[in-house]
């Protein structure tokens, strides 16, 4: 098993209601296995909304696999400026 | 030279600088708040950061615009927490020896800032609740 941890912002957040998620998953889950999930919790209120994945504060491609202690999070669109 | 900030609260803007000899243009942008977001009166915007990444992000893109552009420095300070209507959010200073550089290179940073640095805003509305800004990619 590994343990993720991942971070939620903007509409992340707003569709989850929670800044943090504590997660364990089998050896060998990708980023998009965990995207998925993520997507699950949030009852369709995610839908229709491009995230990009963060993996340790660096973007990366959508089928990274995690490793135990990985920081992850789902960049909604960003809004800065 | 590069110099790429995030910072909470009032943004001190960086001075103009009489000094410089070999640049021809000295561009400032300050991006601010506006009184309205899709239609929607506010009072404020609240800008949430990833904190660390957004900071990395910001430099990392800063440092593209000065390999892609001839350009000689780029100063940007982003505003984090509550910015009320009126008031500065983004700060952007760039200096090069021609016009036609700097502002490309303005745009191409501000466009891309939009498109990859981790922050977020939230609107304030006049009953003080706080609600996800929409993205339009148009602002």
């Amino acid at each position: 098993m590994i343990k993720i941890k991942v971070k939620c912002f903007s509409q992340v957040r707003y569709a989850l209601g929670i800044d943090n998620l504590n997660l364990e998953f089998e050896s060998g889950t990708s980023t998009s296995q965990l995207e998925k999930f993520i997507r699950g919790k949030a009852n369709g209120k995610l839908d229709g909304i491009s995230l990009r994945i963060a993996l340790n504060q660096k973007y990366v491609p959508d089928e990274t696999e995690l490793q135990d202690g990985d920081e992850v999070a789902f960049i909604p669109p960003v809004q800065g400026g | 030279m590069v110099r790429a900030e995030i910072v909470n609260g009032l943004i001190d803007f960086f001075p103009s600088e009489d000094n410089r000899q070999q640049d021809g243009a000295e561009l400032v942008f300050n991006g601010r708040v506006r009184a309205t977001e899709h239609g929607e009166n506010i009072t404020a915007l609240e800008y949430e950061q990833y904190e660390g990444m957004a900071e990395t992000e910001l430099t990392r893109l800063a440092e593209e615009v000065m390999k892609k552009f001839p350009i000689h420095d780029l100063f940007c300070r982003h505003r984090i927490g509550r910015a009320d209507v009126g008031e500065t959010s983004l700060h952007v200073s760039i200096w090069s020896k021609h016009r036609r550089e700097g502002l490309d290179a303005m745009d191409f940073f501000i466009t891309e800032l939009k498109k990859r640095v981790p922050i977020w805003k939230w609107a304030i509305l006049g009953d003080g609740s706080r609600i996800p800004s929409k993205c339009d990619h148009n602002h």
